[in-house]
C-alpha cells in the first residue's frame, strides 16, 4: 500500500506522520530537542541535533513501522516553525546555533526599523510585522553585534532549509517560510531589496525561493539507500507550521478563524487578500493557490498557565507537574465564570498581537478581600482566552468569520474550549484525533500529487470530532470583562514601560 | 561553648568500631568565642544540623544563613566555616564521615561498612558532587537519623554496630534523594529534562548509565525511562546516542581531530563502536561523512 510521510520540524520536537493517499493518519513518531537560553533574551537550537534527531526518528519510524507493514513511501513533505535563522559557511557548516522565533535579542534593531518610513514599506511588501522574531531583525543584529560571524556567513537559512540542505544538498526555501522572514516580497515572490539592504546582505546569501509544491530535487543517494526508500520517492518542500495548521483545520473557503492554543498561540484566517494594517498588527504569510494566512501571534498562552501551575499549584509529596496542572484545570471548572470580578492580563513574556508591546507585563486586576486562590486560577484561564479573543476581534474588523477551529494541545481540554466559545459567542470545533499541522502538510503533498484539485478541495476533506456551543449568558458576561481587559491593556502602556525598566 | 556530646576519632572509645566516623558533636553555644569556627576544608564529608539559633556560615565560597531545621552539607573539597570565624549562639549537631574515596568528579566509595551497591554509590557521589545548594531545608529525616546514630553509639545495645552502619547508609540515601527532588520541585518534565541534558552535554565522554541519569533528576529508573520516552520519543540511552552523534558531526566537520579522539570525546568506547553507530544512523562512515562535506 502507498503512503506519504510528513516531517514537522517544530520548536520542541520533530514529528513524523504517515498518511495514506486519502489523507488518513497511519502512524506517528516524534523526537524532541532542546532550546537553549545562553542569555535572558536568547533562544537557540543546535542545528546538528535537530538534523540528527530528524534522521534518527525517520529511520526508526521507517524500519519499525513503515517497512515491516510493506508501505511504499510515495513522497516526503516538510513543514517547520517559522522565523529561525542560521548562518552557514561556504561548505554549509553551521556557524554556531540557530536563533529561533522566541529570541528577542534584536529588539533594538526592530524598534529602530519599525519607527521609520522604511519599516512601513517593508511591512507592506513582506507581510511580516517588524519584530525581533523576524530573521530580518536578527540578521541586522548579527551585522552590528556579531560581525565576525556575519562576515563569515555564506548564507543565512532557516532550520528547515538546513535539514533540506543536509538531505538534498540544495539551498531551497518554500514561499511560506520565506514569507515569514521579513525579507521576501510576498506580492512579487522575490527577495525584497529594501529588506536586504537593512539586513546588510545580498540575495545570493539567501536560498532560492520556490513554491511549497516544489519537488525537483531528491534525497542524496546515500539517504535513499540507508533509509531503504525507492529512488522515486518524491521530496516535496511543503510549508510552515502556521500555514499548515490553518489548512489542516477546516475548509479555507469558509468564514472561519483558527485559534491555536499551545505553549504559545495564534489566531489565523485564510483568504485571498492581504490584510493591511497601519499599525502592523497582523502577519500575512503565503500559502499557495493565491491564499494568504493572516493573523496575530500571542506569547502568553500555555506558558502563562504553566507559570500559574508552578507558583500556585498544590505540590504535595510526589505530585508531578503534569498531574498538578490537570488538577488545577479540574478545580477551575467549578469556579463560576468571571472569577468574581477578577481579571488577569497574561503578558508575562511581553506580548505580540494585538498590542505588540515587549514591555507588557502580567496583571491581576480587581482583587478584593473575598478573592481566594481559586479565583486567581479561573481568572488566569479566562485572561489567557480573553487575550486570544482580543486578537480575533481585531482580525474580525477586516475579515469576518462565524465559526472557530481550535487547534494545539489545549484543544483537547474541554474547559478551555468552552470558555473560548463563550467569549467569542461562536461555535468552536475541534479535532482531537489529528495533528492539524501534519494534516495540512499531508494535504499539500496530496494536492501536489494530484489527489485533490487544489488546496480548497483538500481543506474541505478535514473533519471535526467535537463542537462546543456558546452559552449566551456567559458570552454577555465575558463581553463586560473584555471591555475592562481591552481598556487596561491599552491604558497601561506607560506603566508597563516603567515597571519593565525596574525588572 | 558547651559540648552536649563530643566524640572524636582516636579519642572517644565509642568510635573505636567506626573508624570512618571522624566525629559526632552536639554543641550548645551560649557565649561567642573568637576563631572557634574558621572557614576551612576537612578531609571528610560533614553534615551539620541546626536545632536552635541562627548561624551565618560560608560553604564552598558562598554565604548562607541557617535556621533551626536546616542541614548543612560540605564535601571534602568544600570549605565550611562561619563568616565571622565564630560559632553563633544556638544548638547544633554534626557528624563527620570519612569515605574510603571521594573526589570532586563525584567518584565515591564509602567503604566496606556500607550496604549500598558500588554503582549506586557512584550515582550518589555524582549527585553530591554536582549539588549546588549545600543547605538542605525541611530535611526532616536528617534529625531523626542523627538522633538514632547518637543513641545507638552511646547505648551500645545488641547489634548496634550494624544499626549504626545502616543508619549512615540511610543518611546518605535520604540526603541524595532530598537533593535531587528539591532540585526539581515544581518543575515540569521538559524543564527537568533540559537541565539533565545540559549536564550530559557538559560531559559527553562520561559513560552515563540510566541509573545515574534517573538519580540526577530524582526519579526511579522505571519512571524515568518511561517519562523520557514519552517526552523525547527516545529511550534514555538512545537519546544519549543522539547527543553523541550530533556532537561528533560537529567535530567531524569543524575540527581536524582524529576519529579515535572524536569517538572518545563524544563518549564512544572505541572508534569501531563510533563508526558502526554513526554509519547505522547516518548512512555514512565518519570518514566518508567528513570527506563528503
Amino acid at each position: 500500500m502507498d503512503c506519504i510521510l510528513t516531517i514537522d520540524i517544530n520548536t520542541s520536537a520533530v514529528r513524523i506522520h504517515a498518511f495514506d493517499l486519502s489523507g488518513k493518519v497511519l502512524g506517528m513518531r516524534k523526537g524532541s530537542y532542546p532550546t537553549f537560553h545562553p542569555q535572558a533574551d536568547y533562544s537557540e537550537q543546535d542545528p546538528e541535533q535537530v538534523f540528527i534527531t530528524t534522521l534518527y526518528v525517520l529511520k526508526n519510524f521507517l524500519n519499525e513501522q513503515i517497512h515491516p507493514q510493506k508501505y511504499k513511501v510515495q513522497a516526503i513533505c516538510f513543514c517547520a516553525a517559522m522565523h529561525s535563522v542560521l548562518a552557514v559557511d561556504k561548505n554549509g557548516r553551521p556557524l554556531g546555533n540557530a536563533v529561533i522565533w522566541a529570541d528577542n535579542r534584536a529588539i533594538k534593531q526592530s524598534k529602530m526599523l519599525k519607527n521609520s518610513p522604511e519599516g512601513t514599506s517593508i511591512y507592506n511588501n513582506t507581510g511580516t510585522p517588524i519584530h525581533p522574531m523576524s530573521p530580518l531583525a536578527k540578521i541586522a543584529w548579527m551585522q552590528q553585534q556579531d560581525p565576525e560571524r556575519f562576515n563569515q556567513a555564506y548564507k543565512f537559512i532557516s532550520l528547515k532549509e538546513y535539514i533540506i540542505l543536509q538531505l538534498t544538498g540544495e539551498y531551497l526555501v518554500d514561499h511560506s517560510i520565506a514569507s515569514s522572514t521579513g525579507l521576501f516580497d510576498i506580492h512579487q515572490l522575490k527577495w525584497n531589496a529594501q529588506s536586504l539592504s537593512f539586513a546588510g546582505i545580498d540575495k545570493e546569501q539567501l536560498s532560492t525561493p520556490v513554491s511549497i509544491y516544489f519537488d525537483e530535487v531528491g534525497l542524496k543517494k546515500e539517504y535513499y539507500k540507508s533509509l531503504r526508500l525507492a529512488s522515486t520517492t518524491k521530496v516535496i518542500l511543503g510549508s510552515s507550521d502556521g500555514c499548515s495548521a490553518t489548512l489542516g483545520s477546516g475548509d479555507i473557503r469558509h468564514k472561519r478563524a483558527t485559534v491555536t492554543i499551545a505553549s504559545s498561540g495564534a489566531v489565523r484566517v485564510a483568504g485571498k487578500e492581504f490584510l493591511a494594517d497601519e499599525q502592523q498588527r497582523f502577519f500575512n504569510y503565503l500559502l499557495a493557490d493565491d491564499y494568504f494566512i493572516s493573523g496575530g501571534p500571542s506569547n502568553n498562552v500555555g506558558v502563562a498557565f504553566d507559570w500559574f501551575t508552578q507558583q500556585f499549584g498544590n505540590f504535595h509529596q510526589g505530585q508531578e507537574f503534569e498531574q498538578v496542572r490537570e488538577e488545577l484545570i479540574r478545580d477551575a471548572v467549578y469556579v463560576p465564570a468571571g472569577a468574581k470580578g477578577l481579571l488577569f492580563l497574561p503578558y508575562l513574556l511581553g506580548e505580540r498581537a494585538p498590542i505588540w508591546n515587549a514591555n507588557a507585563r502580567g496583571v491581576f486586576f480587581g482583587l478584593n478581600i473575598t478573592h481566594e486562590p481559586k479565583h486567581l486560577l479561573r481568572a488566569c484561564v479566562e485572561g489567557i482566552l480573553l487575550e486570544m479573543y482580543s486578537i480575533g476581534k481585531l482580525l474580525g474588523t477586516q475579515r469576518s468569520f462565524d465559526s472557530i477551529s481550535m487547534t494545539g494541545s489545549y484543544a483537547s481540554v474541554p474547559l478551555f474550549a468552552q470558555i473560548l466559545t463563550d467569549i467569542y459567542g461562536l461555535p468552536v470545533q475541534v479535532n482531537t484525533q489529528v495533528d492539524s499541522i501534519a494534516q495540512g502538510t499531508a494535504l499539500i503533498a496530496l494536492t501536489q500529487m494530484g489527489y485533490f484539485s487544489g488546496l480548497e478541495e483538500a481543506s474541505a476533506s478535514t473533519h471535526f470530532t467535537g463542537t462546543y456551543s456558546p452559552d449566551e449568558q456567559n458570552h454577555d458576561l465575558y463581553m463586560k470583562y473584555f471591555e475592562v481587559f481591552e481598556r487596561l491593556s491599552g491604558k497601561l502602556e506607560e506603566e508597563f514601560e516603567l515597571i519593565a525598566g525596574l525588572q | 561553648m558547651n559540648h552536649l556530646l563530643l566524640l572524636q576519632q582516636g579519642q572517644a572509645e565509642q568510635l573505636r568500631h567506626f573508624p570512618y566516623i571522624t566525629e559526632l558533636v552536639k554543641l550548645k553555644i551560649q557565649n561567642i568565642q573568637l576563631n572557634s569556627f574558621n572557614i576551612k576544608t576537612h578531609s571528610e564529608l560533614r553534615v551539620g544540623l541546626i536545632t536552635e539559633g541562627k548561624f551565618d556560615w560560608n560553604i564552598a565560597g558562598q554565604g548562607y544563613t541557617l535556621f533551626p531545621g536546616d542541614t548543612a552539607l560540605a564535601c571534602p573539597w568544600q570549605a565550611i566555616g562561619s563568616t565571622k570565624g565564630i560559632m553563633d549562639i544556638g544548638t547544633l549537631t554534626w557528624i563527620g564521615i570519612q569515605p574510603e574515596y571521594f573526589d570532586v568528579q563525584g567518584k565515591l566509595q564509602l567503604g566496606t561498612w556500607s550496604g549500598i551497591s558500588e554503582s549506586e554509590q557512584g550515582v550518589m557521589g555524582k549527585i553530591l558532587a554536582m549539588n549546588k545548594t549545600p543547605v538542605l531545608t525541611r530535611f526532616g529525616a536528617g534529625a531523626t537519623i542523627l538522633q538514632s546514630i547518637e543513641y545507638e553509639i552511646m547505648q551500645q545495645e545488641m547489634g548496634y554496630r550494624t544499626r549504626v552502619n545502616h543508619l549512615l547508609d540511610e543518611l546518605f540515601i535520604e540526603m541524595v534523594r532530598h537533593l535531587s527532588k528539591a532540585e526539581n520541585f515544581r518543575r515540569d518534565f521538559p524543564q527537568i529534562f533540559l537541565k539533565l541534558e545540559q549536564t550530559l552535554r557538559s560531559n559527553l565522554a562520561h559513560p552515563w548509565t540510566v541509573e545515574e541519569m534517573a538519580g540526577l533528576v530524582g526519579l526511579g529508573t522505571t519512571a524515568f525511562t518511561e517519562k523520557v520516552k514519552v517526552f523525547t520519543g527516545f529511550s534514555p540511552l538512545h537519546y544519549l546516542i543522539n547527543l553523541r552523534i550530533a556532537e561528533a558531526i560537529k567535530l567531524l566537520r569543524q575540527s581536524k581531530h582524529s576519529l579515535t579522539r572524536i569517538a572518545l570525546e563524544t563518549g564512544f568506547y572505541s572508534s569501531q563502536h563510533f563508526s558502526s553507530t554513526f554509519k547505522k544512523l547516518t548512512g555514512y562512515t565518519p570518514r566518508a561523512y567528513r570527506k563528503n562535506q
